[in-house]
């Protein structure tokens, strides 16, 4: 499978859906370790990328990075920012084609975390958005096939949310409220559960916010 | 929640809009964001720009220290949130005179990441910027984590110092320089007797009950050292400037500048109540004091408590200290 400017909008149209649906759920999740406001960020964040969807380029890094403008001018919150980033670096990766296969994705999910990681300045294994990244881009790496990436990437973010849930926050606002943080899921990495679920079309299996 | 505002949407537009119809000889709004705010009367001399920025919700920070011998150019977010990296961006083309943009702002994560991608953005335009960022409150992190610590009222002395020496004509490094050592050279602490409410939040960003108070609480209500029974003005100053001077020491013969800083709420008769001790103390270290500031210089709203900064002077810093400055909240002739 190729993957090309219609494949775009198609995922920029499920992932503004899944946002209009699961922003009250973030809003609660970060209002219980932050200020309450990430499915706001997320939500404004997909409506200003789904409004500029007509113009969208057919060249993917020029695609991408008017993403990542639109996003960037809709808010200022540190997660929109991270994920700006990182929709940059992929954006840089990918200037001058108009289509790429599908076997790339696990590959560009490295680069924009490695660029996250240098804005954000943080490790893996503090409990955040690139702990789920992180976990995405291993399950993918090496995987050819549309279905076999949609699927392990879906199951990645799950399994790194189960696994991080009883870990301290490490850093953010979030630190703060280290002890309390404990037995909850980080805010960002639930939004990027719901982020990789949309982009891979596997929101059936979404059972992710409720403590096991 | 009990504030006089009409939609907690509008709240910043709304404020910014009155400062810049009340002070247009000063203010000016830059871009399309409406929360970009430039030098009325932007001297285009090839001066070094300086600029900076961060949530709402601190004036006289950040916006109102835009004026001639301090910032050209401000980008703030809604209350107590980073404004976007385009606004940052733009606020970087407002103070872009050809001759690079120092970026001068608080050690917040938000603020840092905007900032750093702000520079991505102007990067293609060929505008040159340098980074210095405060990290003065000394209850944020041990001194040995200095770089984590988050920035506060210091940021009103290091705006002032570069303000000044990229007035005097100094190139981008020699006006980074500066802002630098004026960011070494300051230590505050904060001290809370009550909370504050963001507006699109509705209620306190914290509880404290009427007799406690909180020592070392950050700006936005970060969690300080301790919490108990409120103290006399004489303990708190005390405490405050024992805590100062141990992550700073002052031998005699220094030279100092002392803000003694409203959070907001406390009046400045409690702020001059401080002052007695501040004075005492710092004498008492062999200190000489250098323009005091007391007032309201870096607030959080409506939160009632005080900050003090100390900053350390040489004979640069004490020049560029005295040198002139204009803006509603600070004139210096």
């Amino acid at each position: 499978m190729t993957i090309n400017r219609a494949t775009i909008t198609t995922s920029i149209t499920r992932l503004t859906e899944a946002m209009e649906r699961d922003f009250d759920m973030l809003n609660t999740a970060d209002g219980a370790l932050g200020d309450g406001d990430l499915g706001i960020t997320m939500l404004r964040g997909m409506r200003a990328i789904n409004e500029d969807i007509q113009g969208l380029p057919d060249d993917l890094g020029l695609a991408l990075f008017q993403c990542a403008k639109s996003f960037t001018k809709s808010s200022g919150s540190s997660y929109g920012t991270l994920l700006a980033t990182g929709l940059m670096a992929v954006a840089k990766t990918l200037k001058g084609k108009t289509e790429i296969e599908a076997a790339q994705i696990g590959n560009l999910v490295s680069v924009a975390l490695d660029q996250m990681q240098a804005r954000g300045k943080a490790q893996l294994g503090g409990k955040t958005v690139l702990d789920s990244l992180d976990a995405v881009a291993k399950a993918t790496y090496n995987k050819t096939d549309a279905k076999d990436i949609a699927d392990a990437a879906a199951t990645a973010v799950d399994t790194a949310l189960k696994e991080f849930r009883n870990k301290k926050a490490t850093i953010g606002r979030a630190r703060i409220y280290a002890e309390k943080s404990i037995g909850l899921d980080d805010p960002g990495m639930l939004a990027m559960n719901r982020i990789i679920k949309a982009l891979a079309d596997r929101q059936g299996t979404n059972n992710n916010n409720k403590t096991e | 929640m009990k504030k006089i505002l009409n939609k907690p949407e509008n709240y910043v537009n709304e404020m910014l809009d009155g400062m810049i119809s009340a002070h247009p000889e000063y203010y000016n709004l830059f871009g399309d964001s409406g929360k970009v705010v430039t030098r009325a009367k932007a001297d285009k001399n090839k001066k070094v720009g300086i600029v900076s920025g961060g949530g709402s919700g601190h004036l006289p920070v950040f916006t109102g220290y835009v004026g001639r011998g301090l910032l050209d150019a401000c980008a703030i977010g809604d209350v107590f949130a980073s404004p976007s990296a385009e606004q940052m961006a733009d606020a970087i083309r407002a103070a872009d005179q050809g001759a690079g943009v120092l970026r001068l702002y608080g050690n917040y994560g938000g603020d840092v990441m905007n900032f750093d991608m702000a520079g991505d953005l102007v990067e293609f335009e060929d505008i040159t910027c340098t980074t210095v960022l405060l990290a003065d409150d000394i209850a944020s992190a041990p001194i040995e984590e200095r770089e984590n610590r988050r920035g506060v009222a210091g940021m009103v002395y290091a705006f002032k110092l570069s303000g000044a020496a990229a007035e005097e004509g100094r190139d981008l490094d020699g006006v980074t320089a500066i802002a630098q050592k004026a960011a070494n050279s300051c230590r505050s602490i904060g001290a809370a007797l009550s909370s504050c409410t963001v507006p699109q939040a509705g209620k306190p960003t914290f509880e404290i009950a009427d007799d406690e108070m909180e020592m070392g609480m950050g700006i936005h209500g970060e969690p300080g050292v301790w919490r108990g029974k409120l103290k006399t003005a004489d303990q708190i100053a005390n405490e405050m400037l024992d805590r100062l001077l141990s992550d700073m020491p002052l031998q005699s013969g220094d030279r100092v500048s002392v803000m003694v800083n409203s959070l907001g709420a406390t009046p400045p008769e409690e702020l001059y109540i401080l002052y007695r001790i501040v004075k005492q103390r710092l004498e008492e270290a062999g200190a000489t004091i250098i323009m005091p500031l007391v007032g309201r210089y870096a607030t959080s709203m409506e939160m009632s408590g005080v900050s003090f900064t100390l900053c350390k002077l040489d004979d640069e810093l004490e020049k560029l200290l005295k040198a002139p400055c204009d803006c509603p909240f600070w004139k210096i002739a």
